[in-house]
């Protein structure tokens, strides 16, 4: 034990101790202890004399005692109990037992250690946060010992609010999602994604402990006599696989309003086990319940039964439109920069709009603002490299974050010489930077750009590229009103050009811009209301197509679709009222108009006949700017949550939202050449209602959170396809597109346990999706017109991700997987036609594919602790699809010389190795 | 320009799949059992000559048969003014056959049938495509293989929508004359001479569709119709291929599509899904049964050539396809190498069979015997037919 260590210790052991216990005459122990662990030992010595023992547990945890005393004074039999082990002992004159191991304590502590701390009597108090011998900053243990008097007296009449920051003591990072509150009276808050919060209290003295993802517990000591402010620093909990706690969350499930959300942090994430070693928030978030993909291969996700364009993903507040690199085998987010991901489900919050299933609200963090550090991983197929640091000390940072694939390289040395000339590759850039002008003011900006090409044979090339741009100016009217400002640019593209056949070389583009501005405010009026309130405007403009020749061989006719244009704005109001502490409700109402606009030819059609070439009827101009098509409609958000107790409670919610862009794909997964059509003449507003209900209940001290949610849902006017429909380069798109209507219930069962050495989450969902397509002819119906399941329809669905600890440097992880297999159009029976068999397939989506399973492991090895060294680094292996089962993503029948025969493809089919080293500095 | 992408997706998807121990598994599920069997109408409405239609029943996909044919039925060509050509079951069950007829380009013309049970089918009307003729058909040796490409265009911009069926036709020698055969348990001089020369053929079973809608002009060029090794076998001595053009309309070119997107490219991550594609035949006696086929009106245009081994390059090496037949075997029947067994068995148990054929008699360090070889190394039939057809020169 180092000397440093020791006075800590002592101290801290000072600050543990009881005061008061007399001196009394010494009573003698009689007993037999067989094999008693120390600690026990230590109680019943506590119980039957007036000592008390102070030591780490930790240290002593493999100290055991096996005497038999008769009569035998306390001194002597602790002396008899520590023989021959390292540990010693010191009793000083208040009946204190130190144990320690290694230098024996000296029980009087130097005289000017309490100094700074002004010590009160609340001190004495047993706190888990001093639970921890760790060594504690000075700075922060200071803090939480010292009382803080807030505001004049009398400036507030009842009520006074408290409000300020929370921020990483070593880096300046705002703490997003962290709570502090008061346990007596009952009034907390948690920290928006700025680090900032705002109480609204009686004045009045307050212990505020403060719980976050990532950092230690601590307190504050608050005298509050009128309104002010409280900036607070916290540690950093530096051991990267502490136990993924959220805390902050603790009782949130019970307690909090939100139902059908669920919170990730970038730590729980990092422990999931993926294919290519690479953390994947994409993955992760599909091991949610409710949260399914058709396959391996694709990032597409289907929540609660809605399409794979029914997400908003929101990369700090830019839509981004394609979220995979490389065919969905990773997905676009760098995993280094990432602070959290939250899923909406249902009870979408009134200021988010424009997708009917889902918002995933993804936040990168900020840099250190107080040193220049960085931090990188290398893994099978990409590598990555993270510098941050402070532009002015405190207050602003940068962190600048890439990541690049090699992929190329593995492709060239395959021995096929058609893979040898392919490549493949993706990079991905994203920066952010926070600058705090003043206490009132803060600016953000973030920049993403991503790029994926790859090339067949020197044949057909494609390459797509994401940009996104984010410029965030908040203000703090009051204390109670805070604003923020937010722009964003979100540009999405792709190009395919061939160049095999002179004559017919080509290239293919599509894009998608959308630049928006919004405002969003909060008002805390009081501690029983919040009001949300702002607007929001979109513009997007979109190149739906254009095909040019390439060369002055091709003979290719350039065709362009006519650019579309359209207008989204929204405006909204919500209150989350606390009616009772046991009872609230939140109200939120969200009204959004749509116009499409010129220029543009719009096609007349016969009225009550299918859409084709045939039945146009005229052709219409609208001049630039011009109003083609006006929609509008209210979103309703509506949520309750009543409390049976402490540990459990019952919430309610209706969501109703709207969107105005779809995307085009007729394939199984997603895939980069979807194209993004907005609303138009033709093509209606997609509208989905959700009503769902739910039970909560936490056990063993809110350690174990367990919830059980069942939805219903319908879907109006999503977009399906005719078979074989064109969705490239069509002019009449709406003669290929049919108008489905859907519905989707389940229920969703979800236990987590975020705490301890075991630690985890498993669910059961059982959910239907059910798609209808009852068009005006029978040529146009799908299966007769009757409801059938949808692509993603898998009724049952259970997963466990699971993490043990076996010590702060060796944890493990498990993931495991089991769902019904998804739904699949089969043929029936074989004809010959054309000097070929071929094919009669069954009603679509009919069957279903075997069921999926699949078990993945991975080891974390972290590198030791110390706090100050010069990289911090860790390494992942791990085994994906670890039984080696072929979960079939694909069922297909082939005709090969006059044969049909039937395949299953898996993309995984073997257990895949991968080994990952990170590193930071 | 989405199905060519799909496939080069595809390729790549493939790469990748390589990479990450990804596999393919034979799949035949339980459940298709006993399916409907739905009436199939194969073949198409020629509007210049014999027009010929396949009726027959769609059946089990494990099933090893061949398509049950329909026979017995009624069948004729019917135009919208009423005028009737009528088809005759031939001697192949379930083939019905016209005289050879021009049909009016100006009415439109769907095919009628009934079955011998009575039930009544027809396709719609459609109207009658005449076919331009083909430009040229072309070949080009491109790394290692020999590419067969068509071209051909339509000033008038009528046709725009294309198919075409190939039918190739190659010489094969194969490499051993025998000049004794086993009969009546023993070896004797042959009694006819196994042909010296047969001629290999091959119809094609894959769609080829190609439209020029997109284009400026109703050019086809180099459309890619068939791709052989170049050292293949069929260039052995002379090779020729019919390339036999039809014209479509859009929503039969659409069907055609559809058909090879069902049967050719479907399963992989990106493919689109399956279509329940059955055609634009209905029966009229119960129009919720389906009906698989799609019978349209055009003319057909054909082109013949032929590629001798002197057209190839002089370094070009040609495989014979018999590689794997020499040197011959040979079975002893006395001497050290002999099995102990009487000649007449030994010779029974080689030859009887017929699939196993005595090539010479052999004596080798004092034991004698028969070379020999399986059939298909010695009898060209296996591979072909004896007939000369009357198209070669």
């Amino acid at each position: 034990m180092k000397p440093v260590y020791t006075v800590l210790f002592v101290a801290l052991f000072a600050l543990l101790g009881r005061t008061g216990h007399a001196q009394q005459s010494e009573k003698p122990i009689t007993g037999d202890f067989a094999h008693l662990p120390f600690e026990q030992f230590a109680r019943q010595l506590e119980a039957q004399t007036p000592y008390r023992f102070y030591f780490d547990p930790r240290a002593v945890d493999s100290l055991f005692v096996t005497l038999q005393v008769r009569e035998q004074p306390v001194r002597a039999v602790v002396e008899r109990a520590l023989q021959n082990t390292p540990f010693h002992f010191v009793v000083d004159d208040e009946n204190r037992v130190f144990v320690s191991s290694g230098a024996a304590i000296s029980p009087a502590p130097a005289t000017d250690f309490y100094a700074p701390k002004a010590v009160t009597g609340a001190v004495a108090q047993e706190d888990e946060t001093s639970n921890e011998p760790a060594a504690r900053s000075r700075y922060v243990s200071a803090s939480e010992y010292r009382v803080y008097t807030i505001g004049t007296a009398g400036s507030a009449a009842g009520r006074a609010t408290l409000a300020g920051h929370i921020r990483a003591q070593k880096t300046g990072e705002p703490v997003i999602g962290a709570s502090i509150y008061s346990e007596a009276p009952n009034v907390g808050a948690s920290t928006d994604q700025f680090g900032a919060f705002s109480l609204t209290m009686p004045p009045g003295r307050y212990d505020l402990k403060i719980r976050g993802v990532g950092i230690k517990n601590t307190k504050r000591q608050v005298v509050l006599r009128g309104d002010g402010k409280l900036e607070i620093e916290v540690e950093e909990d530096i051991v990267a696989l502490k136990e993924v706690v959220i805390e902050a969350e603790k009782d949130k499930n019970v307690s909090g309003m939100q139902m059908g959300l669920e919170k990730l942090d970038i730590k729980t994430m990092r422990q999931v086990p993926t294919a290519f070693g690479e953390t994947d928030i994409l993955r992760v978030v599909m091991t949610l319940p409710g949260v399914k993909t058709v396959g391996e291969g694709s990032t597409g996700l289907n929540v609660r039964g809605g399409a794979t364009d029914q997400n908003l993903i929101l990369f700090n507040d830019a839509t981004i439109y394609n979220p995979s690199h490389l065919f969905g085998f990773f997905s676009a987010f760098n995993p280094d920069i990432l602070q959290g991901v939250e899923l909406y489900k249902s009870a979408i919050p009134a200021k988010y709009g424009g997708r009917l299933s889902s918002v995933l609200d993804i936040t990168t963090r900020e840099g250190n603002k107080k040193k220049l550090s960085g931090s990188g991983g290398i893994g099978p197929l990409t590598s990555r490299l993270t510098l941050e640091g402070p532009l002015v000390t405190d207050k602003s940072s940068f962190i600048l974050s890439g990541r690049a694939s090699y992929s190329d390289w593995i492709l060239r040395q395959l021995s096929d010489k058609n893979f040898a000339q392919s490549s493949a590759g993706f990079y991905d850039i994203t920066g952010h930077i926070s600058h705090e002008i003043n206490e009132k003011n803060s600016v953000y900006a973030t920049g993403y750009f991503s790029s994926d090409r790859f090339r067949l044979a020197s044949d057909t090339a494609y390459h797509y590229t994401n940009q996104t741009a984010t410029l965030k100016w908040r203000h703090n009217f009051t204390n109670q009103l805070f604003g923020v400002l937010t722009g964003t640019y979100s540009h999405y593209a792709y190009d395919v050009s061939s160049t095999r056949n002179s004559v017919s070389a080509s290239e293919l583009k599509y894009a998608i811009t959308q630049s928006g501005l919004k405002a969003d405010l909060s008002y805390y009026p009081n501690s029983r209301h919040t009001v949300d309130f702002g607007g929001s405007t979109l513009l997007y403009n979109t190149q739906p197509g254009s095909l040019q020749p390439l060369g002055a061989a091709s003979l290719v006719r350039p065709d362009v679709l006519d650019p579309e244009r359209a207008l989204e704005s929204a405006l909204y109001v919500s209150d989350k009222f606390d009616i009772t502490p046991r009872f609230s409700v939140s109200a939120g109402l969200r009204y959004s108009f749509f116009q499409a606009l010129g220029p543009r030819d719009v096609y007349q059609y016969v009225p009550g006949e299918p859409r084709t070439e045939s039945t146009i009827t005229d052709t219409v101009r609208y001049g630039a700017n011009k109003v083609l098509a006006n929609y509008h409609g209210p979103e309703y958000r509506l949520s309750a949550r009543y409390s049976l107790s402490e540990k459990s409670s019952v919430k309610a919610s209706y969501t109703r939202t709207r969107q105005y862009i779809h995307q085009l794909t007729n394939t199984a997964s997603v895939s980069p050449t979807d194209v993004w059509k907005l609303s138009d003449a033709t093509l209606r507003p997609q509208v989905g209602d959700q009503y769902s209900v739910g039970y909560y209940r936490n056990f063993k001290a809110n350690t174990i959170e367990a919830s059980v949610e069942a939805y219903y849902k319908t879907l109006r006017d999503f977009v399906d396809y005719k078979s074989g429909a064109t969705l490239v380069l069509n002019h009449h798109i709406e003669t290929d597109i049919i108008n489905a209507q859907g519905k989707a219930y389940g229920v969703e069962v979800f236990v987590k346990k975020l705490t301890g050495k075991l630690n985890g989450w498993a669910s059961y969902t059982y959910s239907r999706s059910l798609v209808q397509v009852n068009a005006a002819t029978t040529a146009e119906m799908i299966n007769g017109g009757n409801y059938y399941p949808s692509n993603f329809d898998k009724p049952h669905d259970f997963t466990l991700v699971g993490n043990y600890r076996f010590s702060r440097r060796f944890s493990t992880s498990l993931n495991f997987n089991y769902s019904t297999g998804r739904p699949i159009t089969l043929p029936l029976s074989k004809y010959y036609l054309g000097n070929s068999l071929r094919v009669y397939y069954s009603d679509r989506n009919a069957y279903r594919v075997p069921d999926y399973l699949r078990l993945d492991l991975a080891v974390n090895i972290e590198g030791n602790h110390r706090v100050k060294k010069l990289a911090h680094s860790s390494w992942t292996v791990g085994v994906y699809n670890l039984t080696g089962r072929r979960n079939p993503y694909s069922i297909y029948f082939k005709s090969v010389g006059g044969q049909i025969k039937g395949y299953q493809l898996s993309i995984f089919g073997n257990p895949i190795p991968t080994i990952t080293y990170n590193f930071k500095f | 320009m989405k199905a060519f992408s799909l496939s080069a997706r595809r390729a790549l998807l493939w790469g990748l799949a390589v990479l990450l121990g990804s596999c393919t598994d034979p799949y035949m599920p339980d459940v298709i059992t006993s399916p409907e069997a739905l009436m199939v109408v194969d073949g198409y409405l020629n509007s210049q000559g014999v027009t010929t239609i396949r009726l027959s029943r769609a059946y089990g996909i494990a099933a090893k048969t061949a398509p049950p044919a329909e026979t017995r039925a009624t069948v004729y060509i019917e135009d919208e003014g009423g005028a009737r050509v009528v088809l005759r079951e031939s001697s192949t069950a379930g083939t019905y056959v016209s005289d050879n007829v021009t049909l009016n380009p100006a009415r439109n013309v769907r095919l009628h049938f009934r079955t011998a049970t009575g039930k009544e089918y027809a396709s719609d009307y459609v109207p009658v495509k005449t076919t331009p003729p083909i430009d040229a058909v072309k070949w080009r040796i491109e790394n290692n293989d020999l590419n067969i490409y068509v071209d051909t265009h339509d000033d008038t911009s009528a046709s725009q929508y294309y198919r075409w069926e190939t039918d190739e036709t190659w010489e094969i020698y194969p490499v051993y004359s025998p000049g004794i055969e086993y009969s009546n348990g023993g070896i004797r001089p042959i009694s006819a001479r196994l042909p010296s020369i047969c001629w290999g053929n091959q119809r094609s079973n894959a769609v080829h569709i190609a439209k020029t809608t997109g284009l400026t002009k109703d050019v086809v060029a180099d459309f890619p119709l068939r791709r052989l090794p170049a050292n293949s076998e069929r260039f052995y001595s002379r090779y020729s291929i019919l390339v036999q053009q039809q014209v479509l309309t859009r929503p039969e070119f659409e069907y055609w599509t559809l058909l090879r997107k069902n049967t050719e490219s479907i399963g992989s991550l990106f493919d689109p899904q399956p279509s329940q594609l059955t055609g634009n035949v209905h029966c009229l006696s119960s129009p919720a049964e389906a009906v698989l086929g799609y019978v349209g009106a055009h003319s057909l245009v054909e082109k013949r050539i032929f590629i001798s081994r002197a057209d190839l390059p002089r370094d070009q090496r040609v495989l014979t396809g018999y590689e794997a037949c020499v040197p011959p075997d040979t079975v002893y029947i006395s001497g050290p190498r002999a099995a102990r067994s009487p000649e007449a068995t030994i010779l029974r148990n080689a030859f009887l069979s017929q699939l196993y054929l005595p090539l010479g008699y052999v004596v080798n360090n004092g034991s004698t015997g028969y070379t020999a070889k399986p059939r298909d190394c010695i009898d060209c039939r296996t591979r072909g037919a004896s007939v000369k057809p009357s198209f070669w020169p």
